[in-house]
């Protein structure tokens, strides 16, 4: 928790939120947090109130959340957006940055909201079906904390290794490589025992372990409670592979039906992730799913206002689990609201561009760990 | 467009070629040449249908397409095409040809690049497969229209075609051409390149960028006027999103300079937008042009030295940075101005992105200017001029580095 007295009293009705075994949409609570969460990062955080000011908000005037301003997850890369004192950094989460001129950074002075809230969402939209109580065999397509001690994504999976994995869990990824005799057996392993198995990394990673299954003429045929879960895009990578298609990869590789892989939304700027329904309710359309200490909203890129149902428009997100940094934050990628979730457009590696210029494509790779 | 008729298109085009081949090339040259003064009409036929069918097509304002035509056409006369066929065709009493077809892979919704593509291979009696942009499926058509207005033979030797890329039956087709002209991303042309054999020739046209150097007597005054005028002119011109548009204006002087150049740079940026409004935006385009000024409010509330000047419409922004690091382009009308200690730094600044550097607008360096030309050519830029003329290439342009025409040549004799 905390040191500061203010900030560990919203810390822990956060986390206290997140730890409530049903999910509940409490509107006046999530305001009335977001309001006081917000009020705290203005006083503390001088670039965001001096941001705030210039956009003629401060705590006095503002009544809902909806208009509290938002700062774009790219300034992570450039200045400490916290509300505390540096010094009281005990945590750095690093972009993984690619060709950006710097690598993004979020500094926490605890790990206690970030962790909870990332149980919390990572049990809901995983490891549905699991008892209580049990074990799933764990296996990571991504580096171990002690490989990437700064990578979010690595200390999530370590996190969850740590509450629910068997004692066969382990990373594929080691020293920068995917280790394939590693993956082989595991797979192997989990083909046989027909228990409970989590695939879990970044989408790019699963590109190259299919590639190496083809590369070896292998197939697998994973019990039909395994469970895939992917995440992040191709931004600054040689190939691009579209969802549809890497889902049916997998299937066809691994034995694990579309309907039984997640796509998770997360980013390194977030203390809060936001994964696919299917899991959890198999039966509706896919659609990401935000916890009831979030809310998601999809703005018009321009004038900023909301879209109407149905329209793409930019994501902008309020996370209460962002209790050390900034709540309100705009992404750069593009969404549109589905029902009681929201969907992510994603990039067509498809799309020609208008013109022939290099620069954004070359300049604002920024793939998260 | 199904891989068999592709394929009856190509064989057609062959036996086109070959009887295009019997023709003395500089009948062929002046019948392009014709080709490229009609073009230059404002008036004729295909060039007012472009002016009028682009802009749904593109999203680019009418007013942007009729300038960025009239300014980008103006230097291409036939007399520049005949100057270039002699420079870079004539072998002794005769001139190179090219190879019996070339695939051209348009790209991108900028008309100018398609309109030589096409153009070049025939001025080397090679037959042209021409596969149309996805964005624009309106000037290739209309370029081969105008060939065969003055040239019917010559217009037989030119096939427009158009299926979606992701058609691997129609591009292996459309690949087996004995020359591919690619044109696109990276990535395109990488996959390009994989499926071409090593005995065919490949050349690249890839994404590339621009930027403008400005010396210290281009920081003040009228020069600093006129200067920022003929920025705003290169950035407005096709929004932002040619390989020629200035991405960013590097100022080879202190602070005020730095801060002079950008105050100026909004004022004619914003007189250029009355002129020529800037088109549609893509949504995700509007998202990063969004992030990217937020991101510099941000900044300044931290206390950085950035400014921002920026349309309250959001139809442009200009970001003074306080150093020389090349940060994101969100493109559509949205220009950094960085501080550089002297032209000769730009490489170290540039990095690795120096590779991909077209050409550069300068002024403001005196007696230094052809110096600092020099350098910027070594530097990689394929094109330097003064501010407002990178959107007019000349004829002989050597794009990515390429001669125009040059590049094209076959393996074939040489006829007169």
């Amino acid at each position: 928790m905390s040191a500061d007295p203010a900030r560990a009293e919203l810390d822990a009705a956060v986390i206290a939120w997140t730890r409530e075994p049903r999910w509940t949409y409490d509107d006046a609570r999530f305001e009335a947090l977001a309001l006081a969460l917000w009020a705290l990062q203005f006083a503390r955080c001088a670039p965001y109130r001096r941001f705030c000011e210039a956009r003629e908000r401060t705590p006095a005037d503002v009544r809902r959340w909806q208009d509290i301003p938002a700062v774009p997850t790219g300034a992570f890369k450039e200045l400490a957006l916290t509300s505390f004192p540096r010094e009281r950094a005990v945590h750095v989460f690093r972009t993984s940055g690619t060709t950006a001129s710097e690598r993004g950074a979020l500094l926490l002075d605890t790990l206690d909201v970030y962790e909870a809230s990332l149980r919390a969402s990572f049990a809901r939209g995983v490891l549905p079906g699991l008892a209580a109580g049990a074990r799933i065999s764990f296996q990571v397509l991504a580096p171990s904390t002690s490989e990437a001690p700064d990578s979010s994504l690595s200390h999530m999976f370590d996190t969850v290794m740590r509450d629910v994995g068997s004692p066969d869990s382990g990373h594929w990824v080691t020293r920068g490589a995917l280790d394939v005799p590693r993956a082989l057996r595991s797979l192997e392993a989990a083909e046989r025992s027909g228990d409970p198995v989590a695939l879990c990394g970044t989408a790019f990673a699963f590109v190259h372990l299919l590639d190496e299954l083809d590369r070896r003429g292998r197939r697998f045929a994973l019990p039909s409670s395994a469970r895939v879960m992917e995440t992040g895009g191709f931004k600054g990578r040689a190939r691009a592979v579209s969802r549809d298609e890497l889902y049916a990869w997998i299937e066809a590789s691994l034995g694990v039906p579309p309907a039984r892989i997640v796509n998770q939304y997360g980013m390194t700027e977030l203390g809060s992730q936001f994964y696919d329904s299917v899991l959890g309710d198999p039966a509706a359309p896919r659609r990401k799913l935000a916890p009831p200490w979030t809310r998601v909203r999809i703005l018009d890129p321009k004038s900023g206002a909301p879209v109407a149902d149905g329209e793409i428009g930019r994501i902008a997100l309020l996370d209460l689990a962002n209790t050390g940094s900034v709540c309100a934050l705009e992404t750069a990628d593009l969404g549109r609201a589905q029902g009681d979730g929201f969907e992510v457009i994603g990039r067509d590696p498809e799309a020609e561009e208008r013109g022939c210029s290099i620069a954004t494509d070359a300049l604002l790779a920024d793939a998260r760990p | 467009m199904t891989p068999g008729a592709l394929r009856a298109r190509l064989a057609a085009l062959r036996a086109a070629g070959e009887e295009l081949r019997k023709r003395s090339a500089s009948s062929v040259i002046d019948a392009l040449a014709a080709v490229l003064e009609r073009w230059r009409d404002p008036d004729s036929p295909e060039r007012r249908e472009l002016a009028r069918e682009l802009p749904a097509a593109t999203g680019f304002s009418p007013q942007n397409v009729r300038e960025g035509l009239a300014r980008g056409l103006a230097p291409w006369s036939g007399d520049a095409l005949r100057a270039l066929a002699e420079r870079e065709l004539a072998r002794g009493g005769a001139f190179a040809r090219g190879h019996d077809v070339t695939a051209v892979l348009l790209a991108g919704a900028i008309p100018m690049p398609a309109l030589l593509s096409v153009i070049a291979p025939l001025a080397l009696r090679s037959a042209a497969l021409v596969k149309t942009a996805a964005r624009d499926p309106i000037t290739a058509p209309l370029v081969a229209r105008s060939i065969a207005a003055v040239d019917p033979q010559l217009a037989r030797c030119v096939e427009v075609v158009s299926f979606p890329g992701a058609d691997a039956a129609c591009m292996e087709v459309f690949l087996s051409a004995s020359c591919v002209l690619a044109t696109g991303s990276d990535a395109t042309i990488d996959a390009v390149a994989a499926r071409v054999a090593p005995h065919q020739a490949l050349l690249r046209h890839g994404h590339r960028f621009s930027l403008a150097l400005l010396g210290r007597a281009a920081c003040h005054g009228a020069a600093l006027e006129d200067a920022a005028r003929g920025l705003a002119l290169d950035t407005a011109l096709w929004d932002q999103l040619g390989c020629l548009s200035p991405v960013a204006a590097y100022v080879c002087g202190d602070a005020a300079a730095c801060r002079r150049v950008g105050e100026a740079l909004a004022r004619a940026l914003e007189q250029v937008e009355r002129a020529l409004p800037r088109g549609a935006v893509d949504p995700r385009a509007a998202v990063l042009f969004a992030h990217e000024r937020a991101g510099a409010e941000l900044r300044i509330a931290a206390g950085q030295p950035v400014a921002l000047h920026a349309a309250a419409d959001a139809s442009w922004a200009v970001v003074c940075e306080p150093d020389a690091a090349p940060r994101p382009a969100p493109l559509h009308r949205f220009v950094r101005v960085h501080r550089l200690t002297a032209p000769d730094q730009l490489g170290a600044a540039l990095g690795p992105l120096a590779a991909q550097l077209a050409g550069v607008a300068v002024a403001g360096f005196g007696r230094a200017e052809a110096e600092v030309a020099i350098s910027l050519r070594q530097l990689g830029a394929s094109r330097v001029c003064a501010p407002g003329e990178l959107q007019s290439p000349p004829l002989d342009w050597p794009r990515d580095g390429l001669p125009a025409l040059g590049s094209l040549v076959g393996t074939g004799s040489e006829t007169p």
